[in-house]
């Protein structure tokens, strides 16, 4: 016969309330901080500087695997550069070199580099010419998915810390990497023999080298052998927080000291508040309304001109406030060729109906619904405009349905694809850490590349394969901006919506950290308190 | 029925609502759109290496054939290694190819474990709250249902249930954070940054509590044996603590079976909004990432732990009231 198990309430009670106190100590013991009841919500001294970011990162730290926003203000911190370009309004193309000293122009397809001596890499590895060699010649293969090469290149090693750029085997000026030098991260020769080490851990010579992955936060310390001397933040975290509500509670709390992508009502807490400062800042990002160049209906210009003609480009202003600003071609105000296109399409009911008729849609008649993707939770106010732009062309008789997607799966639908992309438009900007325009321009409408748009146009690649060959930077700036930024602007691939104005936000007593207009920072010389 | 043969078969019927739970979520997560292949290898990636990976990660076989596998793992504590996050790392949430295939993922398992004793705190401190505020209001609610204590409980419950949570918590990390400094609450570093969300998720169950417990209450005194208390010469408090709390413990433990699973439910929001790093917040990721491992590993974790809890809560109260058994 089997025992009955005794348990009476007094007993339950007494063992929930032993059992409640033991598992509360197991639980909670080895996280419970005794100080926190005399402990202030904002403390600050001896902080390290932690980066509360909109984008994570992608986990394979190789370089050239990416185009992640996130991953590219990361390397900034680790990588080192042969230069690097402030990109300042009153000066936006003047150059500082890094780990390089001197840059000389041999001739059209030789860029000579005098290289910067006594620079390390994190493992301890000297910095020298073969370094960039490597770097350069694993980049700018066909293969590499990151692309922000105009072409492929050999570098030849003159000696220990000089190097040349040679591009004549492909057919194309070295002068190119005059800019882009600013905004590829110099890897070590060893993790280029290897790419898995490349991609399993960080190793750079900038002033800051990566120490752990902490769930979502990226840990970095302070370089002491960093060739300006050991920055006066012992430690940068890069903090990925999705939510931009917890972004600005955070720096408003302090527990973070920058925070980025914020939205203008956001703007205005953080400033009612006080003690914290803005840098507000027109960025290398333009945001477009990408076509689907490849499919019906937009692979008629006559279409793309009707949508770009209804849409007022003026109310999306308004909608954006301090996160937008004009802009008048195919690149952002503070990219080199810039330049205010004429008879750039502007809000005209009209001339829409006028290019609809052209394509055989009179009204919109016959068109099938189009999808306009676009995504929430990283760009601002993308659903507000959205609704806008899809109600001005519904109202031209376009018929548009918005697709509203979570980051994930619009980056999942973002891309060309063979018979072109998913939907017929998508939302997306292009944010380069430098002011070459072909980063842009190149990446996204030339036929080897139309990541987005899936384009083919021989006139446009004539006009982009001439700029990029053109003999002299000042050719070049010229052809860009009376040949290639009309040209952009008459096939209409995207329409250019806006220029984007990156907000960060930082408490008062961050002092000297630079954010470069595509938000990647300089903390060298950066102090807190 | 004999107890032991009681918790026999509530854990076969536990095991029999895990499985079931686990296929459903396993078969949405292949239904719904969006391929976790392309996540995985990014927009930029051909057509034909989405396939071709697709076809080699088993993820074209019919449904059914994918749980089988992924069952047969689970019986041997695997869960799985997740698609979108590296052991050294994060991956990000763009279209980008980011071609890491040879990079090594983390385990689903070490990925729970990792973030699950945060969420456990986070949701014991919640119902403690909870059961702080909910027995005085309720107890005093229940000992006169028609008195002024019944119509401020009710008011209380009225107002706890119609704020919705993360508001509540955006209001309180201004105030309470922002303004007056008192507790911290983005992030974790210390216990400190559990009390606000956690005061976030006991204003959520509080007025199902006080309810239970009033409701309760107000039953057992109108009991013959409680009204006579007084005549036997017990105390007013005596009555209370002594019988008729004791008595009314057992739908309060039933309550507090389905609450503290709830809480696991309501953990999500609240964690995303003050960036607490627990199974949430990770759940959350997990899903603007597809990551499916991940999401069906979190999925069988909290519907074992609602299951182990509502078994265990079932043997206690019939070991407090053995008639329940039958």
């Amino acid at each position: 016969m089997s025992k009955k198990i005794k348990f009476s309430r007094r007993k339950f009670m007494k063992f929930m309330a032993k059992s409640g106190l033991g598992a509360a100590a197991l639980t909670s013991a080895p996280m419970l901080n005794h100080n926190f009841l005399y402990n202030s919500a904002f403390a600050a001294s001896g902080k390290p500087l932690i980066f509360a970011a909109a984008e994570a990162l992608t986990g394979n730290w190789d370089p050239t695997t990416h185009t992640n926003l996130g991953q590219l203000i990361f390397e900034s911190y680790v990588f080192g550069y042969l230069t690097r370009c402030p990109m300042k309004p009153e000066n936006p193309t003047q150059l500082n070199f890094e780990l390089a000293t001197e840059a000389t122009e041999i001739d059209k397809f030789t860029l000579e580099f005098k290289l910067r001596d006594g620079v390390t890499f994190h493992n301890g590895k000297p910095f020298g010419a073969e370094d960039v060699k490597a770097t350069y010649e694993y980049g700018s293969q066909p293969d590499r998915p990151a692309q922000w090469y105009p072409g492929q290149v050999d570098v030849e090693v003159v000696d220990r810390l000089t190097v040349r750029i040679k591009t004549e085997k492909y057919g194309y000026p070295a002068g190119l990497f005059y800019y882009l030098s600013s905004f590829l991260p110099i890897l070590s020769a060893d993790d280029v023999a290897n790419p898995n080490n490349a991609a399993s851990r960080p190793n750079g010579t900038g002033a800051f080298k990566f120490v752990e992955q902490d769930g979502d936060n990226t840990i970095m310390e302070a370089n002491e052998n960093f060739f300006m001397g050991k920055p006066k933040i012992p430690r940068v975290q890069y903090n990925f927080v999705g939510d931009t509500a917890t972004r600005t509670l955070g720096l408003l709390s302090g527990e973070y000291n920058v925070t980025e992508r914020l939205e203008p009502e956001q703007v205005d807490t953080i400033v009612a508040n006080g003690g914290f400062a803005l840098n507000q800042a027109v960025s290398t990002e333009n945001k477009y309304l990408w076509f689907r160049c490849s499919k019906p209906p937009f692979n008629d210009i006559n279409m793309r001109k009707a949508v770009a003609h209804a849409i007022d480009r003026e109310g999306l202003l308004d909608i954006l406030g301090i996160s937008g600003t004009y802009t008048g071609c195919h690149v952002s105000p503070v990219k080199f060729g810039y330049t205010d296109v004429e008879g750039f399409p502007e809000y005209n009911p009209d001339k829409c109906q006028e290019y609809l008729a052209k394509a055989g849609f009179p009204k919109g008649k016959g068109l099938p619904e189009l999808e306009y993707i676009t995504s929430v939770g990283f760009y601002p106010k993308t659903k507000e405009y959205g609704e806008y732009i899809t109600a001005l062309l519904n109202e031209q008789g376009i018929p548009v349905k918005l697709s509203v997607l979570e980051l994930g799966a619009w980056g999942n639908k973002l891309y060309d694809r063979e018979g072109g992309g998913p939907g017929h438009m998508i939302d997306c900007g292009w944010c380069t850490g430098s002011p070459e325009p072909d980063l842009v321009i190149r990446t996204h409408f030339h036929s080897s590349s139309k990541r987005i748009t899936g384009i083919v146009d021989a006139d446009i690649d004539a006009a982009l394969d001439k700029e990029r060959n053109a003999p002299s930077v000042g050719e070049r700036e010229q052809i860009l901006k009376t040949e290639v930024m009309p040209l952009l602007v008459d096939k209409m691939p995207s329409v250019p919506l806006f220029g984007s104005v990156f907000i960060h936000a930082m408490a008062n007593d961050v002092k000297d950290l630079y954010i470069y207009p595509n938000g990647m920072m300089s903390a060298e010389t950066a102090s807190i308190g | 029925m004999h107890l032991a043969g009681q918790f026999v078969r509530r854990i076969l019927q536990g095991v029999v609502v895990v499985l079931i739970t686990t296929f459903l979520i396993f078969s949405i997560l292949r239904i719904v759109p969006g391929d976790p292949v392309r996540l995985i290898v990014g927009g930029m990636a051909p057509d034909n290496l989405v396939e071709e990976i697709a076809q080699k990660m088993g993820l074209r076989d019919p449904i059914p054939v994918q749980f089988g596998r992924y069952l047969s793992q689970v019986v041997q504590g695997d869960l799985g290694n997740s698609y979108q996050r590296p052991k050294n790392g994060m991956m990000g949430q763009g279209g980008d190819f980011n071609a890491n295939m040879d990079v090594e993922m983390a385990e689903v398992s070490d990925l729970i474990l990792e973030r699950l004793p945060y969420t456990l705190q986070l949701a014991g401190l919640a119902l403690l709250i909870s059961l702080i505020i909910s027995f005085p209001l309720g107890i005093s609610a229940g000992l006169k249902p028609k008195g002024f204590m019944s119509k401020i409980a009710f008011f209380i419950s009225s107002i706890f249930v119609s704020i919705p949570n993360f508001w509540l918590g955006i209001v309180l990390a201004l105030f309470i954070t922002i303004k007056l400094g008192l507790l911290p609450s983005i992030g974790y570093q210390n216990f400190a940054y559990t009390i606000l969300p956690a005061i976030v998720l006991a204003v959520e169950t509080c007025p199902f509590i006080i309810r239970t417990i009033s409701v309760s209450f107000a039953e057992i005194s109108q009991e013959y044996f409680i009204k006579s208390g007084k005549v036997r010469g017990l105390t007013r408090n005596g009555v209370i603590y002594r019988h008729t709390l004791r008595n009314a413990s057992i739908p309060l433990l039933n309550l507090l079976g389905i609450q503290l699973s709830t809480l696991l439910g309501g953990v999500i929001v609240v964690e995303y909004i003050f960036d607490y790093p627990g199974l949430g917040q990770l759940t959350i990721y997990a899903v603007l990432q597809r990551d499916f491992p991940l999401i069906q590993g979190i999925a069988m974790v909290t519907s074992a732990l609602y299951v182990g809890l509502n078994i265990a809560v079932d043997l206690i109260t019939y070991s407090i009231d053995p008639r329940l058994e039958s």
